[in-house]
């Protein structure tokens, strides 16, 4: 397994806190917050390679948190999960650089893999601009 | 003599229209050529009238091309505009700073001798406010390269069957409520291709979201996948939708081509697909038959 770092940021707290715990048993180095504008506070001190963002969140949503996010931290990688899917939302999300959009609830298999995958986009990506 | 009148009258009563009718003969045959003649004038004249009147429409269209193109330019120069407009806007805020600073630095250096503590801090002052402003500019310029390199396409192996089931899967949700059917048909050994995962969901995405658009509501949108045997894999998105009207098919992958109510649509989706497809280096097709539905086929490269 690659080593990378991942941010969970969700406002529903016991998800947040059982996908962090079930993440962190696979020796995947995770950290949860609970909102879009935590997770930009923590990105400004600590880099992430990876964001699991959900798309409906109270205050600053899940497509805002990705548009402010990718325009000042490009190179994270962001997979949104979502319990409440629409299209639209999806195709805003994929238009605005997400690497996927996932359906809640999703097998943790499912989605570590997808992880895997953005995080070789992210080494690809570096390697291209340099 | 009553008799005789009435003989004689007879007589007249059958000459008169015996007459008349001698001498409308020549009459009769002049009016058949007068009408013939009004039928060729007429003839002409609405054969002239109609010819005219396809070359008006026929320019009329062709006028409306040129607006349609005239129109994408302008739209595509407002795009440039607006976007070098906030490019000079940010940048010329540093810019002006640097300037003025300059001037100060000028200033300085010719009425002072720079020996006193006061005038060295606020010359060493100015240099930290020019390199700050420097690094500005340097961060708006490695912003705006950031940008272009997100349409780089970033190659990885894709699970093709995997990828659009997702993306179908998302759509399904909303579709099911208008009851439309998507049916999946993929080739089961399709091989690993080599593209940009998120450039494909996001054309899948997009034309499925068509596919259901052009339904409205009862229908079925056919989704499928095959190795084509060439180095070439294909996709096709077939819906039983209203077509597409020839006089469209060839602008639909135009930008800012839409048919939707203004505000609905930017017109920008399909060209988006094109682009992407594209920079990945298929190629993105379309077939459409009026109140039967429309097919796009993409075929994708399985090594770049």
């Amino acid at each position: 397994m690659p080593s990378f770092k991942v941010l969970v940021v969700d406002d529903e707290f016991d998800f947040l806190e059982t996908i962090v715990k079930r993440l962190q048993k696979r020796k995947i180095d995770a950290t949860g917050v609970g909102s879009g504008l935590e997770a930009l506070k923590l990105l400004e001190e600590t880099s992430f390679d990876i964001l699991i963002l959900d798309v409906k969140m109270p205050k600053m949503d899940g497509i805002e948190t990705l548009k402010e996010i990718k325009r000042r931290w490009p190179a994270v990688e962001v997979i949104m999960l979502t319990g409440h899917a629409s299209v639209e939302s999806g195709m805003q999300g994929m238009q605005l650089g997400a690497f996927d959009y996932v359906m809640k609830p999703a097998k943790l298999d499912d989605l570590i893999e997808k992880m895997v995958q953005a995080y070789e986009r992210k080494l690809l990506r570096e390697k291209q601009i340099r | 003599m009553k008799e005789n009148f009435s003989g004689r009258s007879r007589f007249v009563n059958y000459l008169v229209p015996l007459c008349l009718f001698a001498a409308s003969w020549p009459v009769g045959r002049t009016g058949g050529a007068l009408y013939a003649l009004g039928a060729l004038i007429l003839a002409g004249l609405s054969f002239f009238l109609f010819r005219h009147l396809v070359h008006q429409i026929n320019q009329a269209e062709q006028r409306s091309c040129e607006l349609d193109e005239q129109l994408i330019q302008s739209q595509k120069l407002a795009a440039i505009g607006e976007l070098s407009s906030g490019i000079a806007h940010e940048i010329n805020n540093p810019l002006a700073i640097i300037g003025q600073e300059v001037e100060w630095l000028r200033h300085l250096f010719e009425t002072s001798t720079l020996q006193e503590e006061k005038d060295r801090g606020e010359f060493s002052d100015s240099l930290k406010q020019i390199s700050s402003q420097v690094d500005r500019c340097r961060d708006i310029t490695h912003k705006l390269l950031n940008f272009a390199r997100k349409m780089d396409p970033v190659m990885q192996a894709v699970e093709l069957n995997r990828l659009i089931d997702d993306m179908a899967a998302l759509v399904e949700k909303e579709a099911k409520l208008n009851n439309i059917n998507i049916i999946r048909e993929f080739q089961k050994d399709l091989p690993l291709v080599t593209s940009d995962p998120p450039f494909l969901r996001q054309v899948i995405l997009n034309l499925l979201n068509n596919a259901t658009y052009a339904i409205e509501a009862n229908g079925t949108i056919t989704i499928s996948t095959k190795d084509n045997k060439d180095g070439r894999v294909e996709i096709a998105v077939a819906d039983t939708g209203r077509g597409i009207p020839k006089e469209h098919l060839k602008k639909i992958f135009d930008p800012f081509f839409t048919t939707k109510p203004p505000g609905k649509g930017t017109g920008l989706g399909l060209s988006i697909c094109h682009g992407i497809i594209q920079r990945v280096g298929g190629t993105i097709s379309v077939i459409s038959q009026l109140d039967r539905g429309t097919t796009f086929t993409i075929r994708l490269p399985i090594a770049p």
